[in-house]
């Protein structure tokens, strides 16, 4: 008899009890995974290699892109910089400047200079086709599997009418998530018609370490500028960008402490349950020679089988819903997916087995050191 | 020297804030192969007696052996390591666990010893055979009679060969036809397989079972003739 078949004969005894642990541990997890996924999300969103040597230019005092108007000339006024390798204006459109649950971003550059500076591989597609057709987009991987967007395919959002010409993946993760048009599209067709402006500038710079200098000297040259700039390294701007989504995922992380918590008295409500049932037959596995530490072990097992089938559900569940739902949080134009990574899905389910192992272990050591004379004597 | 020895037991216990004297200097020789009966009155120390010698209490003054092994020097987990290879428990109800069937409750004892998938399935099957069970041997214990539970904890008792079985009242919740099948099973496996058998019980026609009886009154022995 294999303790694994045992312990899980055991939690058939009571199978609505059973039922309704695993359910609560299976919620309980599924909060857990959606707040850690969105974590894993919002690192990978900032992640990209190439942020480092990229700084934005952007309206001075302004933080949603519908607001950043900057004139299209400061290209080159940006391009004699001392440092800068190249200057990309780029046309900034998105459904919410707040956090939304689906975000969609458009981001409108000349084709050949964004297809230059960007590091983009096509994954489907023709790239001569996007810069040939003046409403043909290039769309992010990820945002492709969420709205299921195959090239060929026409996307309508906002009253921006495109054609997708390409799925491309990028060494960025951020931009997985967006829209690539041409730049004199979005100024016409997005709902603010200001030709002429954009919403920023990505410089490319030759030394991250000049990074600072270089934003220094563009702000003073723009100083007196009709549209002050606010220069920041790339990845600066997406952490100001991703601010209010970090306090949400502050929060977030109590939650999913107390969905840790909630696993644990849980499985310690049923295993304190079911060890005060059988206290007799552990009287009598223990006369049959059954060691205390194999009692301990049967009672930990039970716990642990609890918390595997609620963490098995809660990530599936999770899963089934990322994977449907197609979620993707946005702040001030950063589109942030859900991230169901191994770590995610290794940390949900140390928590659950952490949990439901920290839940029986009273239960368990009292279970293995009562006296056995007395157990039997338990009605 | 005898298979069972007792040589000064005394066993105490308190009850609220009453010390109890179940065993008082008791001293005691069982032969090996013996079919010894213990009687006497409630609350006289049997149960107290048969658990010592079964190695799941121990006393408090006293040496206690049982096949050359002094019980009260072995730790927690060599005395389970020597009832897994050495008793047979069989309590006045069948104890039996309600979510395995008959098989798997005698396949139990088993799974503390290194044996094939093959061999254990052997030794229960020879087992449930010898209570007369095989054909019960996938039903779970609540579609069993008491009787058939018995004679399935019984089973389980014997299903590692060890030397010395211990019953407590394992007449006292059947019937007096399931309790001659049991009683009868007893006589076999001690006249038969040569088990040494201790047996508590209230019931004089059970009692007619043993090689030898002794009557335990207040802690201490009252010796009675062998009856066969």
């Amino acid at each position: 008899m294999r303790l694994v078949l045992l312990t899980s004969r055991n939690l058939k005894r009571r199978p609505l009890r059973t039922l309704l642990t695993v359910l609560g541990v299976a919620s309980a997890m599924l909060l857990f995974v959606l707040v850690e996924s969105l974590s894993a999300g919002l690192d990978a969103a900032l992640s990209g290699s190439a942020a480092a040597r990229t700084l934005i230019v952007y309206r001075q005092n302004r933080y949603c892109p519908q607001t950043s108007f900057l004139p299209e000339r400061y290209q080159r006024l940006i391009a004699d910089v001392p440092g800068v390798l190249s200057v990309l204006p780029v046309k900034v459109f998105l459904s919410n400047c707040r956090a939304s649950l689906d975000i969609v971003v458009f981001q409108g550059a000349p084709p050949a200079e964004l297809l230059k500076t960007r590091e983009l591989e096509l994954v489907s597609g023709d790239l001569a086709r996007f810069e040939d057709q003046s409403d043909g987009a290039l769309v992010g991987r990820e945002f492709a599997t969420r709205r299921r967007l195959a090239p060929g395919d026409r996307f309508r959002f906002g009253g921006i009418d495109v054609n997708v010409a390409g799925v491309f993946r990028s060494s960025e993760p951020v931009e997985e998530g967006m829209v690539l048009t041409h730049l004199e599209y979005l100024q016409r067709v997005g709902p603010v018609d200001r030709l002429g402006t954009v919403t920023q500038f990505e410089v490319k710079i030759d030394d991250p370490a000049h990074g600072q200098d270089i934003a220094r000297e563009i702000d003073a040259r723009l100083r007196t500028a009709e549209e002050p700039t606010d220069t920041r390294p790339k990845l600066a701007f997406l952490e100001t960008a991703t601010r209010d989504l970090r306090e949400i995922l502050r929060f977030g992380r109590w939650l999913a402490l107390a969905c840790v918590a909630v696993v644990l008295a849980l499985v310690a409500n049923t295993v304190l349950m079911s060890v005060q049932e059988r206290v007799k037959e552990f009287g009598v596995f223990r006369t049959l020679g059954y060691r205390p530490s194999r009692v301990v072990a049967l009672v930990l097992g039970e716990a642990l089988l609890l918390g595997a089938s609620g963490a098995t559900l809660g990530l599936a569940a999770a899963l089934v819903i990322i994977r449907t739902q197609h979620l993707s949080i946005g702040s001030e134009g950063v589109p942030v997916s859900f991230l169901l990574c191994g770590a995610v899905v290794a940390r949900g389910a140390l928590a659950a087995l952490g949990a439901a192992l920290l839940a029986a272990a009273l239960p368990a050591w009292n279970a293995g050191r009562r006296e056995i004379v007395a157990s039997l004597r338990s009605a | 020297m005898a298979f069972i020895e007792l040589a000064g037991v005394t066993k105490t216990y308190t009850k609220g804030e009453v010390e109890v004297v179940p065993l008082r200097d008791v001293t005691l020789a069982i032969e090996a192969h013996e079919f010894f009966v213990l009687l006497g009155p409630s609350g006289s120390g049997k149960t107290t007696l048969l658990n010592l010698i079964a190695g799941i209490d121990r006393p408090q003054q006293g040496t206690l052996r049982v096949g050359g092994v002094e019980l009260g020097k072995l730790s927690s987990g060599r005395l389970s390591d020597w009832r897994a290879e050495n008793l047979g428990y069989v309590f006045q109800s069948a104890n039996l666990v309600p979510v395995l069937t008959a098989y798997e409750n005698v396949e139990l004892p088993l799974g503390l010893f290194p044996l094939s998938r093959a061999e254990r399935h052997r030794r229960v099957l020879l087992a449930l055979e010898a209570v007369g069970l095989s054909d019960r041997a996938a039903h779970l214990p609540r579609q069993l009679s008491g009787g058939q539970e018995q004679r399935v904890a019984i089973a389980r008792a014997i299903v590692a060969d060890p030397p010395l079985l211990v019953c407590d009242e394992p007449t006292g919740n059947l019937d007096h036809e399931s309790a001659e099948v049991v009683l009868a099973l007893l006589d076999r496996l001690n006249q038969e397989r040569k088990k040494t058998i201790v047996m508590v019980t209230h019931d004089p026609r059970a009692a007619a079972h043993g090689t030898r009886r002794m009557v335990l009154d207040k802690g201490r022995f009252r010796p009675e003739e062998p009856t066969r």
